[in-house]
This record gives structure tokens, sequence and C-alpha cells, in this order.
């Protein structure tokens, strides 16, 4: 894998939230993920592996990522002035949607790959409505979401032309859905087989090539 | 300096070789030239499923992996396998449950012009032999070589081997005609959950944590056979290169630290070392005995 060394231009706390901003050229599909690490893990190998994340954001030849401190490695990246960063890789969402309004929903608070999403489908003038799953320490993320709204359960999606969501969970039966999954990566190219999910149909997909976006119904555990 | 190395009648332009379920197309394709041969994931004679996740687990400098061998099987193999030509030799991979299986698989990959090599990978359960490993027991080794280099019809064959009876089962490939040993496969490893007071995963330990118990089966295996070794475990870095080389290896696979590491930089830091101390790649090979 091919990693870039990178400076972090500028850091921010929104609750239990950090956004990290580094430079990037080139282009991002909403939904795709990034690989980062400490740039101390280089030659330390500890951690050994990269940690995969949504890309947040990418405007101006700035990419922003959101994350949330969760063990070492998060921890590490999350306080390191230079991170090693991996092209944008995987499978996005494809807003390629029937007429009609559509909603965006994040579990648990997995809001990251809808922000970019909700860009570009505002930048396209598709009427949404973002709903949000967050516990109290994630409520400031609003400000990246305007309009979103706050829930414990989505409610009654039947109404919608199509549903983008992030986090596994059951799916409105009958409107088209789209679901980012996170799974556990080593290689985040495809090589490894480690980042399975399985599949409706039996057999496992890669979340990092053939995900980490998914039509739900193709699989097995919603 | 020069990093030609000859391995079972092939000239590998470097010694680097990816190891076996760790470079996939696209990471073969991004490797620009670094690699000597391409070595993609074992296959089996029917298509694998693999294992339910997790898959994985993090160690200190290093990892934990449980894929289950997941491949579409021989024939959808072969249908795929030009993604795989970069103008090097081409190895492949190979498992099965019984020594028939493994001879089945080198007779139908022997008769394609693509392929150089074959490489058996023995860290496998042998159904016929109660379900030990067949590089567990050095008859199941021989056994299972023999079958597979008469199936080969004169393409070199391979025995990839664990750390344990590393020595043993390299003797027992080398009188069964294989062409050279991959030394090793990854460590038998275990991950609890303390949180949950539960297994989180059962598998095999690669990536630099297992360098040292590589290099001593190389070390070993170097003074008990005469045929090429395959260095391969936790190879990282340049020095690492030259470290298994000097330990006796031909050539050297790597294998997680593609997932961590650019391996054009591998090449780099091993061309640098040559260049510092006025070598070829060829004169490492063994020079620490
Ligand atoms: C496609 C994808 C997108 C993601 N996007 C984001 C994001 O935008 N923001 C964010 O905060 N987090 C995101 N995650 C989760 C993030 O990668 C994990 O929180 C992180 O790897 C945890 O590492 P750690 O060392 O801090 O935690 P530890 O618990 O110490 O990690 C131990 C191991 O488990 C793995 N792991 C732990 N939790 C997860 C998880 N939820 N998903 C995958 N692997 C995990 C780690 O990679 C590591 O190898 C994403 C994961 C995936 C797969
Ligand atoms: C994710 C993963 C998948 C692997 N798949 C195979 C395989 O299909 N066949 C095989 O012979 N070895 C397989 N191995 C073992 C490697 O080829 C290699 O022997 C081992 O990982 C030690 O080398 P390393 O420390 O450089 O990774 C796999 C290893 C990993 C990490
Ligand atoms: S992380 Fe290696 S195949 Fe997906």
């Amino acid at each position: 894998m091919r990693f870039h060394r990178v400076r972090v231009e500028s850091r921010e706390r929104l609750g239990s939230y950090r956004v990290l901003r580094y430079p990037w050229e080139g282009d991002v599909e909403p939904g795709q993920f990034v690989l980062i690490r400490a740039a101390s893990q280089r030659t330390s190998f500890d951690p050994f592996l990269a940690r995969p994340f949504s890309v947040y954001d990418l405007r101006g030849g700035v990419m922003s990522v959101l994350l949330e401190v969760r063990g070492r490695g998060t921890r590490l990246i999350a306080s390191s002035e230079e991170i090693e960063v991996s092209a944008p890789h995987g499978r996005g969402y494809r807003p390629d949607v029937p007429a009609g309004r559509v909603a965006l929903i994040a579990r648990e608070g997995k809001v990251a790959p809808l922000r970019l999403l909700y860009r570009r489908l505002q930048e396209r003038g598709v009427d949404h409505d973002i709903f949000l799953q967050l516990a109290a320490a994630q409520v400031p993320i609003l400000r990246d979401f305007p309009g979103a709204r706050v829930v414990d359960d989505f409610g009654d999606l039947s109404g919608y032309a199509a549903v983008y969501a992030s986090g596994p969970g059951a799916v409105p039966p009958g409107i088209p859905c789209q679901v980012a999954v996170e799974e556990m990566m080593a290689c985040g190219e495809g090589s490894c087989y480690g980042c399975a999910v399985p599949l409706a149909g039996g057999g496992y997909a890669r979340a990092c090539v053939e995900g980490p976006v998914f039509e739900a119904r193709e699989l097995a555990w919603i | 300096m020069d990093l030609n190395v000859e391995l079972c009648g092939l000239r590998l332009h470097t010694p680097l070789v990816p190891a076996a379920g760790t470079h996939g197309k696209e990471a073969v394709q991004a490797s620009e030239g670094v690699y000597g041969a391409v070595l993609p994931k074992t296959v089996t004679p029917q298509p694998r499923t693999g294992n339910p996740p997790p898959r994985l687990a993090e160690t200190p400098a290093g990892m934990i992996n449980s894929i289950g061998l997941q491949n579409p099987g021989v024939e959808r193999f072969m249908e795929e396998l030009d993604a795989f030509d970069t103008g090097v030799p081409l190895f492949v991979s190979v498992a099965g449950e019984t020594a028939g299986d493994y001879s089945l698989l080198c007779g139908r990959l022997a008769a394609d012009d693509r392929v150089r090599a074959i490489e058996l990978n023995l860290s496998c359960p042998n159904v016929e032999r109660g379900g030990l490993y067949f590089c567990a027991v050095p008859a199941s080794v021989e056994e299972v070589v023999a079958a597979a280099v008469e199936a080969a019809g004169g393409k070199p064959v391979l025995a990839k081997l664990a750390s344990e009876g590393a020595v043993e089962g390299a003797q027992a490939a080398e009188r069964a005609g294989a062409a050279a040993v991959t030394l090793i496969n990854t460590l038998p490893a275990l991950a609890v959950d303390a949180r949950r007071r539960e297994v989180r995963l059962r598998g095999g330990l690669s990536g630099p944590a297992i360098k040292p118990v590589a290099l001593r089966a190389v070390y070993e295996a170097f003074r008990a056979v005469g045929i090429p070794i395959l260095g391969c475990g936790g190879v990282a870095t340049g020095t690492d290169v030259a470290e298994f080389m000097l330990a006796g290896a031909t050539a050297v696979q790597i294998g997680s630290a593609g997932f961590v590491r650019d391996p054009r930089e591998i090449l780099r830091e091993f061309s640098g070392y040559l260049r510092e101390t006025g070598l070829d790649a060829r004169d490492l090979i063994g020079a620490a005995h």
C-alpha cells in the first residue's frame, strides 16, 4: 500500500468528534474511505496497521476526516502533527436515484460518510432530509449538517424515494437503500480478504473493494 | 550492484516475491517491477467461501488472520490469471485436502504456459491422515510433494512449510523432488477478548513479530538441504531482505508488510544496502553461515 505523508493543517473538536484536515489533490466519491496512520507507525510498526476513515469532506484541496478516539490507533492519529494517508478507496454511494425526496440516516453517530454526500446532493438540488442518531456528546456535529434532525429511531421512511444509510440496521422494505458498513481492515485494497461482509445470497464481499457502501438488500445482516 | 538471482532455473530480476494471499491483482499491478516473480493467493480445486468474520486481529508489530482460503476455485482462477501477468515469472500457490487434490491442481496448472512454478501451501489439514497439517508430518510432506512433482511434469514445485518441523519438512520435500522450499507460513496464534471473556480469533500470526522465528527456520534449513529457500515471515525493510538472504534465502517473500509499506521502498532500501556493501544480491545467499 502506498502512503503519502501529510501535515495536519487543522484540528478541531466538535463534541466527541475531531475533524482533521490535510492537503489532498485528487477527487473522491462520497462514502469512500482513506487509511490513516501516525507518521511514527511507518518505522515502529506499532500499531502495525493503518486505520480506515470515511472521507468527511474535500474542498479546495483540503481533505477532512471526522474521527472519534476509540483505542490506541485513533488516539495516536488524533495527536499527531504528521500523518500518513492512502488515496481514497472503495465504492461509495451511487446517488443515481429515482426522482423524489431522499433520506440520509446515520446510526450510532456514524455520520462521517453522509457529509460529502449531503453536500453533493445539495449541489444537484436533490431534496433530502437528514436523520442522525447521536449521543449527547455528539450533538455539536449538527453544525456541519444544517437542518438535520436528531432522532432515537428513524420512524417510517416509506415516503422516501431512496435511503442512504451509514451503519448497520433494519432497512425500510421496498425502498432503494445504500448502506455504508465498517469492517476491520488490513490491506484496504482487496488483497487480504480480511474485511469480509456476509452477503444475502451466501458468501462474502470485501468491504474495501465491493464496499464500504453496499445495496442494503445485498447484505445478509440487515 | 546486481539484484538478479536465479531460482529453480528461472532468472528473477529482484529477489523479492509477494507472499501468497497478501497481494491481490491491484497490489501486484501497483508494484511496478519490484517483484522478481508474482504469486497470487492460494487456489483450491473447488471454490471456498472462507471463514465468517471477524477474520483479523492486530498484535504488537503484527496481525492474526483467519481467512479460510477464500478463493474462486481453480477453474475461475485460471480465467482471471492474465490480471497477474506483469511480465515476470508467475508462480501459483495451491492447497487441497488430499495428496490427490495437490496432484490434480499441479496437473491443471502445469498444462498452462503462463504458470512457471507451483508453490504447495502445506499448512492445510490432511483429511486422509486424521486432519493433521501436511507440513506437520514429514511422511505427508514427502507423499504430497512426490505426487505434485509427478503431476507437474518438470515445472518447479516449491513446498511451503511451517516453522515447526521446518528442517525435517524441508528434508522430506527435497527427497520427494521439490525444487525449493518456502519458509515460513504464519504461526498458530490466538486473540482473546478480555472484556467479553471469549476467544476473538484463532488464526495465523504474521508481520515483523515473527521475523526472528522465520530467520531461524531459514538458517537451519540452509544447513540441512541443498535446494534453494524462499524466506518469508515479517520481512518489512530492505535490511530484513538482506538478513534473510544472509541466513540462506535465495529469494524473499513480502507478506503483511505489503499492507503497511510500499514494496518499492523496500526494494530501494535493499538496493541501498547492496550499494553500501559493494555486493550483488546473490553474494548474500547463506553468507552468515
Ligand atoms: C470503511 C470505514 C470507515 C470508517 N470511518 C470512520 C470515521 O469516519 N470516523 C471514525 O471515527 N471511525 C471510522 N471508522 C472506524 C475506525 O476505523 C475505528 O474506530 C478505528 O480503526 C479504531 O482504531 P483504534 O486503534 O482506535 O481502536 P482499537 O479498538 O484499539 O482497534 C483495534 C483494532 O480493531 C479495529 N477496529 C476497531 N473498531 C473498528 C471499527 N468500528 N471499524 C473497523 N475497525 C475497527 C482497528 O482498526 C484495529 O485494528 C471506519 C471504519 C471503516 C472500516
Ligand atoms: C491475510 C493473509 C492471507 C494469507 N493467505 C495465504 C494463502 O492463501 N496461502 C499461503 O500459503 N499463505 C498465506 N498467508 C501467509 C503468508 O503468505 C506468509 O507466509 C505469512 O503471512 C508470513 O509472512 P509475513 O510475516 O511477511 O506476512 C497469508 C497471510 C496473511 C496475512
Ligand atoms: S482490507 Fe484487505 S481485502 Fe479488504
